[in-house]
């Protein structure tokens, strides 16, 4: 496998994702016992991410996105098939070393400690740091604070460095999250759920930053969203799952079909167009042209 | 007094534009802010330890015996030769085993409950919350109930205490750890219930209690700084000593972990490891403490949150001074118990509390801090 990868690399780079027969399950606290009636999270999942892609994972509650990104990132480990990360067994990489090539936005984050922004952000440089007896609390080198600078410029938040974390908004707090996982300086960025509760303007930002890290620094990015929309306008290509399961992976154009969401979301939606790229974008059916309808079969 | 740079000597007049490349002028900005941040480091901790000097030389001057200023002074510089001398042996025999005891544990209790909020995300952790000073609190008792406090040439009490102290570690961490994991709920939840399983099993011994000894129990409870003994002193500094180097090494990992466990390991946190180190070390220091100096509750809780009011939630910052406001506080807490009703004593938690709670409550009516976002 590891061969075959090397002697290609030279014309085609190495999947930043290779995933093989994929399958998991949450142990229950006891364990083996009972653990052969928990439900597989994740069921024999196969796909390849390709480096320099943004990827959107998309699938209605409980198909097993999250889950998904955290055996990416390792945070937990499957019971059955691989990954690799850019031609390396991800199980036999440390943690450390897993933290330097991704980075991993999670949706759930406590706010509660009086951090400042600069603090976020600085936090973001932890896989790269230098301990030492010397350097015991882990100081800053110079390229650590050239990284921040860089990360705090492309998101757009040096000007709130000095404040505090739980004074922000929420869509100035996901731009320093995501500054934070800049300075990271990863290959691949993992965002779960990264425009939730966020309003319109917020959510161009956040795409605009995604897509321009993206370009400048031929980043992959893989992001899991409710917003099929949102997906199908920024995604190169998009993974449909459905409990735990592959649907299927592809274009936006080719997987954002009425067929497949029915399918998958179990309701009826409507596709068409959008009026400046001509990808496809979803809607819900009206209530009232359903109910219109209804009655006039009716009569 | 720490000056934050105000919002306009940091902010950029012009929104930087999202394409263009970064001026070096705003490279400079966060570079010499951090720089900044890093000098504040050396700055704040001079101060505290010029404060901590300062404060153990004012508490030197008071106690039951009414010392002149002068007196003290020839005594602190040695100009007044000879064991006999009064003032000499209550400032140095006396007087400064007992500050210095009382930087210790208060140091080591603030520095605990700093480690220890981060670790589990509770605000209101403190270094009781463990269950070692139950455990610790049920040893010494016990040891009081069998006569034996005074064993091992007057060790016999700590020795006990450290005894209870040990076995609950063992107890709590034998609930808490799973698969290799150290769930930090399941931490709390057995710190939680080891503690009252203890408080119970205490209450039984003391209620069999003839009165004397039980009145030394109480009064053990509620936390007393007595002279101890050099050995004791340097065994308290020797712990106190690693677990500040070991902390300070995982202060930005606490960073990390205060925010989210998940996020933190996706950072490179070796999680379990990091909350083994800090839960051993914060028992282990908790059971020290406790056995040399009893239940001296508040100062593990609210410095924490005061320190974090005044230089922020970076632990490589709040670790250090917590320690040392924490000693700080004991120290002058300690000198007014044993000062205001001389020659009888106050015992010191009294006096932490009453301390500590007003000058919390203004802090936190004055200053905008939101531990809880």
């Amino acid at each position: 496998m590891s061969q075959q990868a090397s002697a290609s690399a030279v014309d085609s780079p190495l999947p930043a994702f290779e995933v093989r027969q994929l399958s998991f399950r949450y142990d229950s606290l006891r364990g083996r016992s009972s653990g052969d009636r928990s439900t597989w999270v994740i069921k024999g999942m196969e796909f390849t991410i390709r480096q320099g892609e943004i990827v959107g994972v998309i699938g209605p509650n409980g198909s097993g996105k999250s889950s998904l990104l955290k055996l990416l990132t390792k945070l937990v480990r499957p019971q059955e098939g691989s990954i690799q990360l850019f031609g390396n067994e991800l199980g036999s990489l440390t943690r450390e070393s897993i933290s330097r090539q991704v980075a991993y936005m999670p949706q759930d984050l406590s706010f509660d400690f009086p951090f400042s922004v600069l603090d976020m952000v600085l936090m973001g440089r932890f896989p790269h740091r230098r301990g030492g007896l010397l350097n015991l609390v882990g100081w800053e080198r110079q390229e650590d604070l050239a990284a921040i600078e860089k990360a705090m410029a492309q998101t757009d938040v040096r000007h709130l460095a000095n404040r505090m974390i739980a004074t922000l908004s929420a869509g100035e707090r996901q731009r320093v999250l995501l500054a934070r996982a800049l300075a990271q300086a990863p290959r691949v960025l993992m965002l779960d759920e990264p425009t939730a509760h966020l309003d319109l303007n917020h959510q161009l930002d956040v795409c605009r930053i995604l897509q321009q890290v993206h370009a400048q620094l031929q980043m992959t990015v893989l992001l899991v969203s409710h917003d099929i929309n949102l997906a199908s306008q920024y995604c190169d290509r998009i993974v449909v799952m459905k409990q735990g399961s592959l649907v299927c992976i592809g274009p936006p154009q080719d997987v954002i079909q009425p067929r497949v969401l029915s399918e998958v979301y179990g309701c009826h939606v409507l596709v068409d167009a959008h009026p400046d790229t001509g990808l496809p974008r979803v809607s819900l059916p009206s209530q009232s042209h359903h109910q219109a309808g209804a009655v006039s079969a009716m009569s | 007094m720490i000056v934050h740079p105000t919002p306009s000597q940091t902010t950029l007049s012009d929104p930087p534009a999202m394409a263009t490349p970064v001026p070096s002028r705003t490279y400079e900005d966060v570079a010499s802010l951090q720089a900044l941040r890093a000098r504040r480091w050396y700055v704040v901790m001079g101060v505290m330890i010029l404060l901590t000097c300062g404060a153990m030389v004012g508490c030197l001057q008071f106690g039951a015996h009414r010392l002149t200023m002068a007196e003290t002074w020839s005594a602190l510089t040695f100009s007044s030769a000879g064991t006999e001398n009064v003032a000499n042996v209550i400032i140095w025999d006396i007087r400064f085993p007992r500050i210095l005891m009382g930087l210790f544990v208060g140091a080591s209790l603030a520095i605990t409950g700093a480690a220890l909020q981060a670790l589990v995300r509770n605000p209101l952790a403190d270094p009781y919350v463990l269950g070692i000073s139950s455990g610790a609190a049920l040893g010494a008792t016990i040891g009081l109930a069998l006569g034996l406090g005074a064993i091992v040439g007057g060790f016999g009490l700590p020795l006990f205490a450290f005894i209870g102290g040990g076995l609950s570690i063992v107890l709590v961490y034998g609930i808490a750890a799973s698969q290799g994991q150290l769930p930090m709920h399941q931490l709390l939840l057995a710190g939680v219930i080891v503690n009252a399983v203890c408080s119970a099993l205490m209450m039984f011994v003391t209620s069999i209690l003839n009165p004397a000894s039980l009145y030394r129990v109480v009064l053990w409870l509620m936390g007393t700084l007595n002279a101890p003994s050099i050995p004791i002193l340097i065994g308290i500094g020797v712990c106190l000593l690693i677990a500040i180097v070991l902390f300070l090494r995982e202060s930005q990992a606490l960073n990390l972990l205060a925010i989210g466990e998940d996020a933190a390991r996706s950072l490179g946190v070796d999680s379990v490891r990091v909350q083994r180190t800090v839960f051993l070390v914060s028992a282990v220091l908790t059971g020290a403490v406790v056995s040399v100096s009893g239940m001296i509750g508040f100062v593990g809780m609210v410095i924490p949150h005061l320190v974090r009011i005044l230089c922020g939630a970076d632990h490589r910052l709040l670790l250090p001074v917590s320690a040392l406001g924490g000693g700080i506080l004991l120290m002058v807490a300690d000198t007014v118990a044993r000062t205001v009703v001389a020659p009888a004593e106050i015992p010191v938690g009294v006096i932490t509390a009453l301390i500590g709670g007003p000058f919390f409550i203004y802090l936190l009516m004055t200053r905008k801090y939101r531990f809880f976002a």
